[in-house]
């Protein structure tokens, strides 16, 4: 039993959080007559729609929790726990738990990656007074490993031995958030649908060696194969697009993410419409927008090189 | 994504996103019915409602395979699927229904290829093929190559590819949408119909009367019934109790299939292709037991018999305690991965391998890892027909078929029971039922739409409009005064702490003020475990009983949020799915209570041998009237019992 107590170690999971203004009051403004003209059709365009979707107003705030933890455990494993047992109106997407389903992108320690595949033990940072928020919210930075007054400031009470330290989360980058680590990832899936992310084959059935029609699957063999296949394993989490300093901040560049698929089916054998597809992204704010940072590769959950496969398709496009 | 407004009238509204409920939009769509709706001008108004971005439903999670006969890299014949699929089902399948599964799993192969799944290949080009447990030549002979496969990721190719597909078709989805309740209306004796939905969109909080002359139910399985589970946080079985709650029967659902090779405690699953690939259990002294419980078929028999070979061991004391928790039960077996080779491993099982890597800190080309059975499929559901139509069952009398459809309802995939599946599912199936059926649902639903469009400017609404509106609307109302009172219910004394509730952890003392669903599903799955898990007994299923009508469903009642703001509060959504999953529980319960026999996936170690003079035939669960409910027990549910349809094969024996 001892042994397991060994095992056992302390976090601080500190979450970013947002509550946006509750639907009743906005209905009371809705009672205003200036807000219902507003509503209906803003002078500073037409969207107004989704600028409101885009900019919930409402309450941010940071908040700890405290957990005993396995170093072993995942972040989810912590919001989980947190959610059964200290505070069930924390709000963050999670689905399958193990890094198929593309849920939980957020931010961690402002890294963007997903929940479900982030270690305790590789991402809980000791404790540092300056990466705490004093009492205006600003946070100090600075390099947690040299700074002397840190580690001068540990705690030197009982549980510090096992205290791993403090986890940061935020909602995932580049995106509206809607509540807590919940971000509004549409605009991504737009820009991916924009791109027309489906096969566009020929549609010719096989004939058989008699000439009869058959219905047979195109045949494609494994180095075919190979060409796209590590691209069809997107799961369009949105952490490379969190990443990228280019589609930080607005939506003009079509982003990582809407490349990758449409770089899918440009290496797809099978498909047949590979100059509308490079005609599509062949824009200023397509693969021109991108500048090379790479940054998009560091936390593919399922290991796509996005900044190199950004760089073939710039070259594919640049080669016609 | 939600529509930019909701149609007063939907033809047809599908409840789900995954293989089956994108399969069944996309055959709606292409069918020649529509087609020819289409051509006359009239666009077919269709709503595809789901609680998840539709990407991330846990079709995506499937690994293994998708079997047809299409025998690309062996001599194979769909009749020998067939017999695969119904002696893999214990006999408890509907011989009409496995025979289309099989002669028609070449088909929806090939199409899924053509539209885009990144299939594996052989040398020549076409789709890959490998062995999967229970598929068979020659009616029970040797293993076959019959599951296609894209690596292990077979289906999150599915899932992106259909969607993709639904893009290409401008399928018009409500994302992050959840249906509270199905609404029939008509008596329930016959002539019942579907009124429509009400559904909660979880962006804005707000409750919507969705109205719809057809709905179909695609919404999974209800793995989260149990502690240990392969399958996502979502699936907690809501297509099946919105049935129930609507008065249908539920079929078969005292059968859940167990995978054997969950990752110890985490339930996290490791494809079936592991030992395809070369994998083999051991026992703590490091025998490969499966040799003595199945000779032939050894770590590849069906999934049911090595569940219950690994739990044999278990209770025979050669278990292996999970190393991440040495000091605890030794409930696990090893699986040795060791004798692939590490270059073809990382080809083959790179989801394997990684999730080893990633849940277990284990490098399999070296280490053995440790495995636990894990709950992974419900084969029970709504009652369906071939054609995906929802019915209800009274009583076959002189030859007359006692199903009775309900007009307008359909249901798809995991949450429906066509009884492909019968008693135990074989590997790769699961997503052939939910393609193949998905498909024909949606095919019969488009000659229903084509009949009488809800965009059609001659059709005179009027008449039903009057009828139907009532009992619809009435339900959104009452869901929209419970969602206020569990919202009203969280508003705390001081209205500046409303967020940042700190208190909350500080008097969380586990008493029922402080009870949360989160917090209750947990409590369920571990009730749900030692009740059901891969063996039970009327002992175990009259003391979960118990705990769930004494304790869980009280609790369940009591529930409310602690945070009064309506848009994306998860809790309430979580409140609404624990309701669920405890009413399905119970009903779980009382099916199990009622088959007294020991059959595929059910092992009831108070009658281990199977029935078929008494049941060789399908439960069909109901919420039992008021007046007819059993007074002298805590019985909440009615069961009746529906012949299988024999067509081919008569029973045998079940052996692997």
């Amino acid at each position: 039993m001892t042994g397991m107590d060994n095992a056992l170690a302390t976090v601080t999971v500190r979450v970013n959080r947002f509550t946006p203004r509750p639907e009743r009051e906005r209905a009371a403004r809705g009672g205003s007559p200036f807000a219902k003209a507003r509503r209906g059709g803003s002078p500073f365009g037409g969207g107004s729609a989704s600028s409101r979707n885009r900019r919930p107003r409402g309450k941010h705030w940071t908040q700890d929790y405290t957990l005993t933890v396995r170093p072993e455990d995942t972040v989810l494993d912590c919001l989980l726990t947190i959610k059964r047992t200290l505070d069930p109106t924390l709000a963050f997407r999670y689905s399958c738990g193990h890094g198929m389903c593309g849920s939980d992108a957020v931010a961690i320690n402002g890294t963007p990656t997903l929940l479900c595949t982030a270690g305790v033990k590789d991402w809980a940072k000791r404790p540092n007074q300056f990466a705490q928020t004093d009492a205006e919210g600003f946070r100090h930075t600075g390099d947690d490993a040299t700074d002397e007054a840190a580690s001068g400031e540990t705690p030197a009470d009982g549980g510090a031995a096992n205290d791993l330290g403090v986890i940061e989360l935020s909602p995932l980058p580049g995106f509206p958030v809607q509540r807590d680590l919940i971000a509004d990832i549409d605009p991504m899936l737009d820009q991916i649908r924009k791109l027309k992310p489906y096969l566009q084959a020929d549609g010719v059935l096989a004939t058989t060696a008699e000439g009869k029609v058959d219905v047979f699957e195109y045949l494609q063999n494994p180095e075919q194969l190979t060409k796209y296949e590590m691209l069809s394993n997107c799961i369009a989490c949105g952490v490379c697009e969190g990443s990228c300093p280019v589609f930080a901040g607005g939506d003009a560049f079509i982003g990582p993410a809407a490349l990758i698929a449409a770089s899918r089916f440009v290496n797809d054998s099978r498909d047949t419409a590979l100059d509308t597809r490079l005609d599509a992204i062949d824009t200023a704010d397509g693969v021109a927008a991108c500048q090379s940072v790479r940054a998009c590769s560091r936390h593919c959950p399922r290991g796509i090189d996005v900044g190199e496969e950004m760089w073939q398709i710039v070259a594919k496009v640049r080669e016609r | 994504m939600s529509p930019k407004q909701l149609e007063d009238m939907y033809d047809a509204v599908i409840v789900g996103a995954g293989a089956a409920g994108l399969s069944a939009a996309l055959g709606a769509l292409r069918s020649p019915a529509i087609e020819e709706m289409r051509a006359s001008g009239i666009e077919p108004r269709i709503l595809v409602i789901s609680k998840l971005q539709p990407l991330r439903s846990h079709t995506g999670s499937a690994e293994g395979g998708i079997a047809a006969s299409l025998g690309n890299v062996e001599h194979d014949d769909w009749h020998w699927h067939y017999f695969d699929t119904v002696k893999g089902g214990d006999w408890l399948v509907d011989q009409d229904a496995a025979k289309l599964l099989a002669e028609y799993a070449p088909q929806t192969v090939i199409n899924l290829e053509r539209q885009g799944v990144a299939f594996s290949r052989t040398a020549d080009g076409h789709i890959a093929q490998r062995r999967f447990g229970g598929h068979t030549a020659d009616f029970g002979g040797q293993p076959v190559r019959r599951a296609a496969y894209a690596a292990d990721r077979i289906g999150h190719q599915i899932l992106h590819t259909l969607w993709q597909q639904c893009v290409a078709a401008g399928v018009t989805f409500a994302e992050e949408w959840y249906v509270t309740d199905l609404v029939l209306d008509g008596s329930d004796d016959g002539g019942a119909h579907v009124a429509g939905v009400v559904a909660y969109d979880t962006h804005s909080g707000e409750v919507h009367a969705v109205h719809a002359r057809n709905v179909l139910l695609a919404t999974g399985g209800a793995g989260r019934l149990f502690h240990t589970t392969s399958n996502s946080w979502d699936l907690t079985g809501d297509g099946m109790a919105l049935a129930l709650a609507a008065g249908m029967q539920l079929e078969d659902i005292e059968f859940v299939q167990f995978h054997p090779t969950g990752l110890a405690h985490t339930g996290i699953l490791l494809s079936e292709a592991a030992r395809a690939e070369g994998g083999v259990l051991r026992n703590a002294s490091g025998e490969a037991f499966m040799e003595r419980y199945a000779p032939e078929h050894r770590d590849l028999a069906a999934r049911d018999v090595v569940s219950r070979s690994i739990m044999a061991e278990i209770d025979a004391g050669r278990g292996v305690a999970d190393p991440k928790d040495p000091q605890g039960p030794k409930d696990c077996v090893w699986l040795d991965l060791t004798g692939i080779d590490r270059d073809h491993m990382e080809a083959v099982l790179p989801q394997v391998v990684e999730t080893i890597r990633e849940y277990a800190g284990i490098d399999p080309a070296t280490d053995w890892v440790p495995v636990k059975p894990t709950a992974h499929y419900t084969m029970g559901g709504i009652p369906i027909d071939t054609d995906g139509e929802a019915y209800r069952w009274t009583a076959d009398v002189d030859g007359v078929d006692g199903r009775t459809i309900v007009d307008g309802l359909f249901a798809a995939g995991e949450c429906s029971c066509v009884s492909v599946h019968g008693a135990n599912r074989l590997g790769g199936n699961s997503l052939l039922d939910a393609c193949l059926f998905g498909t024909r649902a949606g095919t019969r639903m488009a000659e229903r739409i084509a009949e009488a469009p809800a965009a059609d400017p001659t059709n005179d609404d009027v008449a039903d409009a009057a009828t139907e509106v009532d009992s619809l609307d009435t339900a959104s109302t009452l869901r929209k005064r419970e969602l206020n009172e569990l919202l009203t219910a969280a508003k705390p004394a001081d209205d500046d702490s409303a967020a940042e509730n700190d208190a909350y952890g500080a008097t969380a003392d586990g008493s029922a003020a402080d009870d949360n669903p989160y917090r209750l599903l947990a409590d369920l799955g571990r009730v749900m475990e030692q009740a059901l898990a891969v063996r039970c007994s009327a002992q175990t299923i009259e003391a979960a009983r118990r705990t769930l009508h004494d304790d869980l469903m009280p609790r369940a009642v009591a529930l409310h949020a602690h945070s009064d703001v309506a848009a994306f509060n998860q809790e309430v959504t979580a409140i609404w799915e624990a309701r669920h999953l405890v009413m399905l529980a119970d009903a779980m319960l009382d099916a199990t209570d009622a088959r007294h026999e020991s059959r595929g996936s059910l092992m009831r170690l108070d009658y281990p041998a199977r029935d078929d003079r008494r049941f060789l035939a399908h439960s069909m669960t109901a919420l039992a009237s008021p007046a007819a409910q059993h007074t002298d027990d805590e019985r909440l549910h009615d069961v009746r019992w529906q012949p299988v349809h024999i067509v081919d094969f008569p029973p045998k024996d079940r052996e692997y």
